[in-house]
Protein backbone atom coordinates (compact mmCIF):
# COMPACT_ATOMS: atom_id res chain seq x y z
CA UNK A 1 0.00 0.00 0.00
CA UNK A 2 1.44 3.41 -0.77
CA UNK A 3 2.05 5.35 2.09
CA UNK A 4 -1.37 7.60 2.97
CA UNK A 5 0.59 11.58 3.19
CA UNK A 6 0.16 12.05 6.75
CA UNK A 7 2.20 15.23 6.73
CA UNK A 8 -0.67 16.59 5.20
CA UNK A 9 -3.08 15.74 8.14
CA UNK A 10 -1.43 18.28 10.52
CA UNK A 11 -3.68 20.77 9.67
CA UNK A 12 -7.03 20.17 8.37
CA UNK A 13 -6.49 22.75 5.85
CA UNK A 14 -6.25 20.76 2.06
CA UNK A 15 -5.53 17.55 2.83
CA UNK A 16 -5.08 15.28 0.19
CA UNK A 17 -4.75 11.70 0.77
CA UNK A 18 -3.72 8.82 -1.71
CA UNK A 19 -6.02 5.95 -2.32
CA UNK A 20 -4.36 2.44 -1.47
CA UNK A 21 -3.07 0.81 -4.36
CA UNK A 22 -3.97 -2.87 -2.73
CA UNK A 23 -7.74 -1.78 -2.14
CA UNK A 24 -8.64 -5.37 -3.10
CA UNK A 25 -7.25 -6.36 0.40
CA UNK A 26 -9.95 -3.95 2.17
CA UNK A 27 -13.69 -4.23 2.53
CA UNK A 28 -14.80 -0.69 1.66
CA UNK A 29 -11.56 1.19 2.11
CA UNK A 30 -12.11 3.51 -1.46
CA UNK A 31 -10.58 7.06 0.24
CA UNK A 32 -12.34 10.04 -0.45
CA UNK A 33 -9.61 12.15 -2.14
CA UNK A 34 -11.39 15.35 -2.28
CA UNK A 35 -9.75 18.51 -1.14
CA UNK A 36 -10.64 19.20 2.41
CA UNK A 37 -11.30 23.42 3.02
CA UNK A 38 -11.48 25.09 6.23
CA UNK A 39 -14.89 22.92 7.02
CA UNK A 40 -14.03 19.91 6.25
CA UNK A 41 -12.30 16.66 7.40
CA UNK A 42 -11.89 13.24 7.49
CA UNK A 43 -14.34 10.32 9.26
CA UNK A 44 -12.18 7.33 8.12
CA UNK A 45 -11.63 7.83 4.92
CA UNK A 46 -14.50 9.40 3.74
CA UNK A 47 -14.51 13.73 3.72
CA UNK A 48 -17.07 15.08 5.91
CA UNK A 49 -17.88 18.76 7.33
CA UNK A 50 -16.64 19.36 10.37
CA UNK A 51 -19.89 20.05 12.44
CA UNK A 52 -20.91 16.21 11.08
CA UNK A 53 -18.09 14.54 12.54
CA UNK A 54 -18.58 15.05 16.21
CA UNK A 55 -22.20 13.21 15.70
CA UNK A 56 -20.72 10.68 13.19
CA UNK A 57 -18.03 9.51 15.70
CA UNK A 58 -20.69 9.75 18.62
CA UNK A 59 -22.47 7.22 16.75
CA UNK A 60 -19.67 5.10 16.13
CA UNK A 61 -19.08 5.12 19.82
CA UNK A 62 -22.23 4.88 21.40
CA UNK A 63 -22.82 1.46 19.60
CA UNK A 64 -20.02 0.18 20.54
CA UNK A 65 -19.53 1.41 24.46
CA UNK A 66 -21.14 -1.87 25.71
CA UNK A 67 -19.00 -4.50 24.25
CA UNK A 68 -15.66 -2.15 23.91
CA UNK A 69 -13.41 -3.59 26.54
CA UNK A 70 -14.28 -7.01 25.07
CA UNK A 71 -13.25 -6.18 21.54
CA UNK A 72 -10.24 -4.20 22.64
CA UNK A 73 -9.06 -7.49 23.80
CA UNK A 74 -9.91 -9.32 20.87
CA UNK A 75 -8.91 -6.64 18.58
CA UNK A 76 -5.17 -6.36 20.17
CA UNK A 77 -4.82 -9.99 21.79
CA UNK A 78 -5.03 -8.54 25.49
CA UNK A 79 -1.73 -6.03 23.93
CA UNK A 80 -3.92 -3.54 24.74
CA UNK A 81 -3.44 -3.94 28.59
CA UNK A 82 0.27 -3.27 27.82
CA UNK A 83 0.12 -0.63 26.38
CA UNK A 84 -1.82 1.12 29.20
CA UNK A 85 0.52 -0.28 31.54
CA UNK A 86 3.69 1.23 29.58
CA UNK A 87 1.56 5.26 29.69
CA UNK A 88 1.27 4.66 32.93
CA UNK A 89 4.62 3.84 33.66
CA UNK A 90 6.22 6.37 31.77
CA UNK A 91 3.28 8.79 32.77
CA UNK A 92 5.56 9.81 35.95
CA UNK A 93 2.97 9.75 38.54
CA UNK A 94 3.32 10.30 42.14
CA UNK A 95 0.69 10.82 45.09
CA UNK A 96 -1.25 14.08 45.14
CA UNK A 97 -0.75 14.43 41.38
CA UNK A 98 -3.85 15.88 39.35
CA UNK A 99 -4.70 14.17 36.18
CA UNK A 100 -6.62 14.72 33.55
CA UNK A 101 -7.65 10.93 31.39
CA UNK A 102 -8.89 12.53 28.55
CA UNK A 103 -11.00 10.44 26.01
CA UNK A 104 -11.03 8.36 29.02
CA UNK A 105 -13.82 5.64 27.38
CA UNK A 106 -14.34 2.80 30.33
CA UNK A 107 -11.39 4.19 32.65
CA UNK A 108 -8.15 1.38 32.21
CA UNK A 109 -6.16 4.34 32.79
CA UNK A 110 -7.88 6.21 35.65
CA UNK A 111 -8.44 3.10 37.22
CA UNK A 112 -4.61 2.99 37.67
CA UNK A 113 -4.20 6.50 37.78
CA UNK A 114 -6.53 6.68 40.67
CA UNK A 115 -5.16 4.52 42.70
CA UNK A 116 -1.28 5.57 42.26
CA UNK A 117 -2.37 9.51 43.28
CA UNK A 118 -3.89 8.38 45.89
CA UNK A 119 -6.83 10.48 48.55
CA UNK A 120 -4.66 14.08 48.09
CA UNK A 121 -4.96 13.83 44.32
CA UNK A 122 -7.20 13.60 41.98
CA UNK A 123 -8.15 11.74 38.38
CA UNK A 124 -10.67 13.32 36.01
CA UNK A 125 -12.12 11.23 33.59
CA UNK A 126 -13.13 12.84 30.53
CA UNK A 127 -15.13 12.18 27.14
CA UNK A 128 -16.99 13.88 24.97
CA UNK A 129 -19.06 10.49 24.55
CA UNK A 130 -21.71 9.62 27.15
CA UNK A 131 -22.38 5.63 26.66
CA UNK A 132 -18.43 5.31 27.40
CA UNK A 133 -18.39 7.68 30.03
CA UNK A 134 -21.41 5.73 31.78
CA UNK A 135 -19.49 2.48 30.80
CA UNK A 136 -16.23 3.88 32.77
CA UNK A 137 -18.27 5.34 35.58
CA UNK A 138 -20.23 1.95 36.43
CA UNK A 139 -16.72 -0.11 36.17
CA UNK A 140 -14.99 2.18 38.22
CA UNK A 141 -17.41 1.83 40.71
CA UNK A 142 -18.23 -1.24 40.75
CA UNK A 143 -14.28 -1.73 41.47
CA UNK A 144 -14.62 0.28 44.84
CA UNK A 145 -12.91 3.29 42.89
CA UNK A 146 -14.85 6.16 43.78
CA UNK A 147 -13.10 8.83 46.38
CA UNK A 148 -11.20 10.78 44.31
CA UNK A 149 -12.46 10.53 40.28
CA UNK A 150 -14.73 12.49 38.93
CA UNK A 151 -16.18 12.09 35.24
CA UNK A 152 -16.79 14.97 32.49
CA UNK A 153 -18.32 14.96 29.29
CA UNK A 154 -16.15 17.08 27.68
CA UNK A 155 -14.63 18.32 24.05
CA UNK A 156 -11.32 17.69 23.82
CA UNK A 157 -11.09 20.87 21.64
CA UNK A 158 -12.90 23.39 24.27
CA UNK A 159 -11.46 21.90 27.46
CA UNK A 160 -13.97 23.00 30.66
CA UNK A 161 -11.26 23.21 33.02
CA UNK A 162 -8.70 26.47 33.89
CA UNK A 163 -5.99 27.25 32.64
CA UNK A 164 -2.76 25.29 34.54
CA UNK A 165 -4.76 22.76 36.26
CA UNK A 166 -3.71 19.10 35.56
CA UNK A 167 0.10 17.77 36.14
CA UNK A 168 -0.81 15.13 33.59
CA UNK A 169 -2.80 14.81 30.83
CA UNK A 170 -3.22 11.04 28.63
CA UNK A 171 -5.09 10.77 25.80
CA UNK A 172 -5.29 7.08 25.30
CA UNK A 173 -6.92 5.50 21.54
CA UNK A 174 -9.14 9.10 21.39
CA UNK A 175 -7.37 11.79 19.65
CA UNK A 176 -7.48 10.21 16.04
CA UNK A 177 -11.49 11.02 16.12
CA UNK A 178 -11.01 14.44 17.65
CA UNK A 179 -12.27 16.87 14.58
CA UNK A 180 -9.37 19.74 15.34
CA UNK A 181 -6.49 17.74 16.71
CA UNK A 182 -4.42 21.11 16.91
CA UNK A 183 -7.16 23.28 18.61
CA UNK A 184 -7.54 20.14 20.98
CA UNK A 185 -3.51 20.00 21.59
CA UNK A 186 -3.57 23.61 22.04
CA UNK A 187 -6.66 22.91 24.85
CA UNK A 188 -4.76 20.77 26.76
CA UNK A 189 -1.58 22.90 26.65
CA UNK A 190 -3.04 25.39 28.14
CA UNK A 191 -4.80 22.99 31.18
CA UNK A 192 -1.54 21.79 32.32
CA UNK A 193 0.53 22.84 34.75
CA UNK A 194 3.78 24.22 34.13
CA UNK A 195 6.05 21.49 34.37
CA UNK A 196 3.18 18.89 33.24
CA UNK A 197 3.16 16.87 30.95
CA UNK A 198 0.58 15.03 27.71
CA UNK A 199 0.97 11.83 27.12
CA UNK A 200 -1.13 10.51 23.93
CA UNK A 201 -1.28 6.87 23.16
CA UNK A 202 -2.55 6.42 19.65
CA UNK A 203 -2.37 3.69 16.95
CA UNK A 204 0.59 5.05 14.64
CA UNK A 205 2.45 3.70 11.44
CA UNK A 206 4.55 0.26 11.62
CA UNK A 207 8.00 0.60 11.07
CA UNK A 208 8.58 -2.73 9.13
CA UNK A 209 7.18 -2.66 5.76
CA UNK A 210 6.36 -6.59 6.19
CA UNK A 211 4.56 -5.97 9.52
CA UNK A 212 2.91 -3.22 7.78
CA UNK A 213 0.83 -5.38 4.88
CA UNK A 214 0.04 -8.00 7.35
CA UNK A 215 -1.25 -5.16 9.91
CA UNK A 216 -3.01 -3.92 6.79
CA UNK A 217 -4.47 -7.23 6.32
CA UNK A 218 -5.70 -7.95 9.60
CA UNK A 219 -7.41 -4.03 9.98
CA UNK A 220 -9.12 -4.03 6.80
CA UNK A 221 -10.20 -8.16 6.46
CA UNK A 222 -10.49 -9.17 10.45
CA UNK A 223 -10.91 -6.79 11.92
CA UNK A 224 -14.49 -5.57 10.98
CA UNK A 225 -15.52 -8.94 10.55
CA UNK A 226 -14.57 -9.47 14.55
CA UNK A 227 -16.95 -6.54 14.76
CA UNK A 228 -19.69 -7.82 13.05
CA UNK A 229 -19.42 -11.14 14.84
CA UNK A 230 -18.70 -9.69 18.42
CA UNK A 231 -20.27 -6.15 18.70
CA UNK A 232 -22.76 -7.04 15.78
CA UNK A 233 -21.40 -3.69 14.13
CA UNK A 234 -18.76 -4.09 11.45
CA UNK A 235 -18.85 -0.61 10.33
CA UNK A 236 -17.43 0.63 13.34
CA UNK A 237 -14.60 -1.44 13.47
CA UNK A 238 -14.45 -0.83 9.30
CA UNK A 239 -14.29 3.15 10.56
CA UNK A 240 -11.56 1.98 13.33
CA UNK A 241 -9.57 0.77 11.08
CA UNK A 242 -9.74 3.86 8.63
CA UNK A 243 -9.20 6.38 11.01
CA UNK A 244 -5.93 4.65 12.05
CA UNK A 245 -4.96 5.01 8.71
CA UNK A 246 -5.75 8.62 8.40
CA UNK A 247 -4.08 9.64 11.52
CA UNK A 248 -0.60 11.90 11.84
CA UNK A 249 2.62 9.42 11.79
CA UNK A 250 5.22 9.76 14.68
CA UNK A 251 7.01 12.54 13.20
CA UNK A 252 3.84 14.27 12.39
CA UNK A 253 2.27 14.54 15.58
CA UNK A 254 5.34 15.21 17.05
CA UNK A 255 5.77 18.18 14.77
CA UNK A 256 1.81 19.07 16.14
CA UNK A 257 2.57 18.61 19.83
CA UNK A 258 5.79 20.98 19.77
CA UNK A 259 3.55 23.48 17.43
CA UNK A 260 0.93 23.54 20.35
CA UNK A 261 3.77 24.76 22.82
CA UNK A 262 5.26 21.24 24.47
CA UNK A 263 8.75 21.35 24.79
CA UNK A 264 11.10 18.25 24.94
CA UNK A 265 8.35 15.92 22.84
CA UNK A 266 9.35 12.50 22.32
CA UNK A 267 7.58 9.26 21.12
CA UNK A 268 8.27 5.47 21.61
CA UNK A 269 7.28 3.11 19.14
CA UNK A 270 5.58 -0.34 20.90
CA UNK A 271 4.78 -3.59 19.30
CA UNK A 272 7.03 -2.31 16.27
CA UNK A 273 5.02 0.67 15.32
CA UNK A 274 1.10 0.20 15.75
CA UNK A 275 1.14 1.99 18.56
CA UNK A 276 3.39 4.73 19.94
CA UNK A 277 3.09 6.69 22.86
CA UNK A 278 4.40 11.06 22.37
CA UNK A 279 5.15 12.66 25.77
CA UNK A 280 5.65 16.34 25.65
CA UNK A 281 6.20 18.83 28.54
CA UNK A 282 4.34 22.44 29.39
CA UNK A 283 6.99 24.26 30.78
CA UNK B 1 16.64 3.36 33.38
CA UNK B 2 14.38 5.49 31.04
CA UNK B 3 11.41 4.29 29.54
CA UNK B 4 12.01 6.44 26.13
CA UNK B 5 15.45 5.12 25.66
CA UNK B 6 16.15 3.63 22.53
CA UNK B 7 19.28 2.05 23.52
CA UNK B 8 19.69 -1.32 21.32
CA UNK B 9 20.06 -3.99 24.07
CA UNK B 10 17.52 -2.61 25.82
CA UNK B 11 14.75 -1.99 22.59
CA UNK B 12 13.61 -5.70 21.28
CA UNK B 13 12.65 -6.14 25.33
CA UNK B 14 11.36 -2.38 25.36
CA UNK B 15 9.36 -3.55 21.96
CA UNK B 16 7.56 -6.65 22.89
CA UNK B 17 6.49 -5.19 26.49
CA UNK B 18 8.42 -7.70 28.38
CA UNK B 19 8.43 -5.58 31.54
CA UNK B 20 4.95 -4.56 31.15
CA UNK B 21 3.94 -8.15 30.44
CA UNK B 22 6.49 -9.21 33.80
CA UNK B 23 5.10 -6.58 36.35
CA UNK B 24 1.20 -7.70 35.09
CA UNK B 25 2.06 -10.91 36.59
CA UNK B 26 3.82 -9.86 39.93
CA UNK B 27 1.21 -7.48 40.37
CA UNK B 28 -1.54 -10.42 39.82
CA UNK B 29 0.13 -12.50 41.82
CA UNK B 30 1.04 -10.17 44.20
CA UNK B 31 -2.11 -9.45 44.72
CA UNK B 32 -4.21 -12.85 44.32
CA UNK B 33 -2.04 -13.37 47.35
CA UNK B 34 -3.36 -10.49 49.37
CA UNK B 35 -6.75 -11.22 48.76
CA UNK B 36 -6.15 -15.03 50.07
CA UNK B 37 -4.51 -13.79 53.30
CA UNK B 38 -6.59 -15.12 56.45
CA UNK B 39 -3.91 -13.62 59.15
CA UNK B 40 -6.24 -10.17 59.51
CA UNK B 41 -3.15 -8.50 62.00
CA UNK B 42 -1.25 -7.55 59.17
CA UNK B 43 -1.18 -4.13 58.71
CA UNK B 44 -0.82 -1.46 55.46
CA UNK B 45 -1.26 1.18 57.38
CA UNK B 46 2.29 1.96 57.60
CA UNK B 47 3.21 1.41 53.69
CA UNK B 48 -0.42 3.18 52.32
CA UNK B 49 0.47 4.97 49.11
CA UNK B 50 4.24 4.21 49.90
CA UNK B 51 6.60 3.12 46.91
CA UNK B 52 9.46 1.10 47.26
CA UNK B 53 11.64 0.28 44.03
CA UNK B 54 13.90 -2.55 43.12
CA UNK B 55 16.51 -2.64 41.19
CA UNK B 56 17.97 -6.19 40.73
CA UNK B 57 21.02 -6.26 38.86
CA UNK B 58 19.95 -9.41 36.52
CA UNK B 59 16.45 -7.84 35.58
CA UNK B 60 17.06 -4.81 32.67
CA UNK B 61 14.16 -2.93 34.47
CA UNK B 62 12.95 -1.85 37.33
CA UNK B 63 10.41 -3.06 40.13
CA UNK B 64 8.47 -0.13 41.91
CA UNK B 65 5.92 -2.08 44.03
CA UNK B 66 3.12 1.48 45.11
CA UNK B 67 0.58 -0.16 48.11
CA UNK B 68 -2.98 0.83 47.57
CA UNK B 69 -5.79 0.80 50.27
CA UNK B 70 -9.48 1.35 49.41
CA UNK B 71 -12.22 1.06 51.98
CA UNK B 72 -12.80 -2.45 51.52
CA UNK B 73 -9.16 -3.74 50.25
CA UNK B 74 -5.65 -3.21 49.42
CA UNK B 75 -3.67 -3.46 46.19
CA UNK B 76 -0.26 -3.35 45.40
CA UNK B 77 0.64 -1.64 41.80
CA UNK B 78 4.21 -2.51 40.10
CA UNK B 79 5.30 -0.63 37.71
CA UNK B 80 8.74 -0.11 36.02
CA UNK B 81 9.28 3.64 36.59
CA UNK B 82 8.12 5.72 39.11
CA UNK B 83 9.43 9.02 39.75
CA UNK B 84 9.51 9.36 43.21
CA UNK B 85 10.13 6.36 45.32
CA UNK B 86 10.69 6.30 49.39
CA UNK B 87 12.90 3.56 49.73
CA UNK B 88 15.16 2.31 46.80
CA UNK B 89 17.16 -1.00 47.00
CA UNK B 90 19.76 -1.98 44.48
CA UNK B 91 20.82 -5.57 44.82
CA UNK B 92 20.80 -9.17 43.10
CA UNK B 93 18.61 -12.63 43.41
CA UNK B 94 21.40 -14.01 45.44
CA UNK B 95 21.72 -10.86 48.12
CA UNK B 96 17.86 -11.29 48.22
CA UNK B 97 18.13 -14.69 49.11
CA UNK B 98 20.98 -14.09 51.97
CA UNK B 99 18.40 -10.99 53.41
CA UNK B 100 15.96 -13.95 53.73
CA UNK B 101 18.36 -15.76 55.75
CA UNK B 102 18.20 -12.89 58.02
CA UNK B 103 22.23 -12.23 57.32
CA UNK B 104 23.11 -8.79 58.95
CA UNK B 105 21.74 -6.20 56.30
CA UNK B 106 24.52 -3.60 57.77
CA UNK B 107 27.28 -6.53 56.47
CA UNK B 108 25.67 -6.87 53.37
CA UNK B 109 25.72 -2.92 53.03
CA UNK B 110 29.21 -2.60 53.64
CA UNK B 111 29.68 -5.67 51.69
CA UNK B 112 28.78 -3.06 48.55
CA UNK B 113 25.77 -5.88 48.40
CA UNK B 114 23.10 -3.89 48.94
CA UNK B 115 22.61 -0.22 47.98
CA UNK B 116 19.38 1.61 50.04
CA UNK B 117 18.50 4.52 49.53
CA UNK B 118 15.72 6.56 51.39
CA UNK B 119 13.66 5.24 54.35
CA UNK B 120 14.77 1.66 55.32
CA UNK B 121 11.60 0.97 57.19
CA UNK B 122 9.54 1.14 54.39
CA UNK B 123 11.64 -1.90 53.05
CA UNK B 124 11.33 -3.57 56.66
CA UNK B 125 7.61 -3.16 56.81
CA UNK B 126 7.20 -4.41 53.38
CA UNK B 127 9.27 -7.62 53.80
CA UNK B 128 7.28 -7.99 57.34
CA UNK B 129 4.02 -7.58 55.65
CA UNK B 130 5.45 -10.32 53.22
CA UNK B 131 6.43 -12.70 55.92
CA UNK B 132 3.39 -12.57 57.55
CA UNK B 133 0.49 -13.43 54.84
CA UNK B 134 -0.88 -16.69 55.32
CA UNK B 135 -3.18 -18.61 53.06
CA UNK B 136 -4.92 -21.77 53.57
CA UNK B 137 -4.47 -23.27 50.58
CA UNK B 138 -6.25 -26.16 51.51
CA UNK B 139 -9.73 -24.36 51.50
CA UNK B 140 -8.86 -22.20 48.22
CA UNK B 141 -8.00 -25.25 46.51
CA UNK B 142 -11.68 -27.09 48.02
CA UNK B 143 -13.38 -24.08 46.33
CA UNK B 144 -12.10 -25.07 43.03
CA UNK B 145 -11.46 -29.18 43.13
CA UNK B 146 -14.17 -30.14 45.46
CA UNK B 147 -14.23 -31.30 49.37
CA UNK B 148 -13.16 -34.93 48.86
CA UNK B 149 -11.00 -35.10 45.82
CA UNK B 150 -9.14 -32.12 47.58
CA UNK B 151 -8.57 -34.17 51.20
CA UNK B 152 -7.20 -36.97 48.79
CA UNK B 153 -5.00 -34.72 47.05
CA UNK B 154 -3.72 -33.50 50.95
CA UNK B 155 -3.60 -37.11 52.08
CA UNK B 156 -1.29 -37.77 49.08
CA UNK B 157 0.97 -35.03 49.59
CA UNK B 158 1.16 -35.56 52.64
CA UNK B 159 2.10 -39.10 52.54
CA UNK B 160 4.65 -38.01 49.83
CA UNK B 161 6.02 -35.21 52.02
CA UNK B 162 6.76 -37.93 54.69
CA UNK B 163 8.28 -39.97 52.35
CA UNK B 164 10.74 -37.53 51.22
CA UNK B 165 11.40 -36.14 54.75
CA UNK B 166 12.14 -39.93 55.92
CA UNK B 167 14.42 -40.31 52.72
CA UNK B 168 16.24 -36.99 53.08
CA UNK B 169 16.82 -38.18 56.90
CA UNK B 170 17.70 -41.47 55.89
CA UNK B 171 20.15 -40.37 53.30
CA UNK B 172 21.80 -37.47 56.01
CA UNK B 173 22.28 -40.50 58.18
CA UNK B 174 24.40 -42.39 55.68
CA UNK B 175 26.30 -39.78 54.68
CA UNK B 176 27.38 -38.69 58.04
CA UNK B 177 28.19 -42.44 58.99
CA UNK B 178 30.25 -42.19 55.73
CA UNK B 179 31.83 -39.07 56.41
CA UNK B 180 32.45 -40.44 60.07
CA UNK B 181 33.57 -44.20 60.01
CA UNK B 182 34.04 -45.14 56.08
CA UNK B 183 35.75 -42.14 54.81
CA UNK B 184 38.72 -42.19 57.08
CA UNK B 185 39.14 -46.36 55.16
CA UNK B 186 39.17 -44.96 51.82
CA UNK B 187 42.57 -44.76 50.29
CA UNK B 188 43.21 -41.25 48.75
CA UNK B 189 44.49 -40.19 45.84
CA UNK B 190 47.70 -39.13 47.27
CA UNK B 191 47.78 -42.31 49.18
CA UNK B 192 47.44 -44.26 45.72
CA UNK B 193 50.29 -41.54 44.32
CA UNK B 194 52.92 -42.34 47.32
CA UNK B 195 52.55 -45.85 46.92
CA UNK B 196 52.96 -45.46 43.40
CA UNK B 197 56.06 -44.20 43.54
CA UNK B 198 57.79 -46.47 46.82
CA UNK B 199 56.53 -49.27 44.67
CA UNK B 200 58.61 -47.72 41.62
CA UNK B 201 61.58 -47.13 43.91
CA UNK B 202 61.04 -50.61 45.11
CA UNK B 203 61.64 -51.47 41.76
CA UNK B 204 64.46 -49.42 40.99
CA UNK B 205 66.53 -50.75 43.90
CA UNK B 206 65.80 -54.08 43.05
CA UNK B 207 66.79 -53.48 39.42
CA UNK B 208 70.13 -51.97 41.08
CA UNK B 209 70.75 -54.81 43.58
CA UNK B 210 70.42 -57.49 40.80
CA UNK B 211 72.63 -55.59 38.34
CA UNK B 212 74.81 -55.39 41.54
CA UNK B 213 75.02 -58.98 42.18
CA UNK B 214 75.74 -59.78 38.43
CA UNK B 215 78.40 -58.02 38.24
CA UNK B 216 79.36 -60.05 41.74
CA UNK B 217 78.83 -63.25 40.16
CA UNK B 218 80.48 -62.84 37.52
CA UNK B 219 83.32 -60.93 39.01
CA UNK B 220 83.66 -64.61 41.25
CA UNK B 221 83.31 -66.75 37.85
CA UNK B 222 86.39 -64.83 36.91
CA UNK B 223 88.73 -64.77 39.77
CA UNK B 224 87.90 -68.82 39.93
CA UNK B 225 89.06 -69.00 36.30
CA UNK B 226 92.43 -67.42 37.35
CA UNK B 227 93.14 -70.05 40.21
CA UNK B 228 92.40 -72.80 38.45
CA UNK B 229 94.69 -72.21 35.40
Amino acid sequence: MSSIDQNSQASDSLITAEVPVDASNTADTSVDTSVNTESTTHFGYKTIEKDDKISMVAGVFHSVAKQYDVMNDLMSFGIHRLWKRFTIDASGVRPGNKVLDLAGGTGDLTAKFSKLVGREGQVVLADINSSMLNVGRDKLRDKGLVQNIEYVQANAEYLPFEENTFDIVTIAFGLRNVTDKDKALRSIYSVLKPGGRLLVLEFSKPEHELLNKAYDFYSFNILPKMGELVAKDGESYQYLAESIRMHPDQETLKGMMENAGFEQTTFKNLTGGVVALHKGYKF
Amino acid sequence: MTLFNNNADNQLISDLLLPQAATASIELIINKALGLNINKRVSYSAVAQKTLTLELAELPFLLCFTVNRLPSSTEVIVRTHAEHSDCSIQTSLNTLKKIKEEQSLTELIKKDELNVTGDIKIAQQFANIAQSLEIDWQTELAKHLGDVPMHKLLHFCNKITKSVSATGKRLEADIGEYLVHEKRLVVTNSQINAFIQQTKDVVHQVDNLSSRIDKLIAARNTNNTDSTT
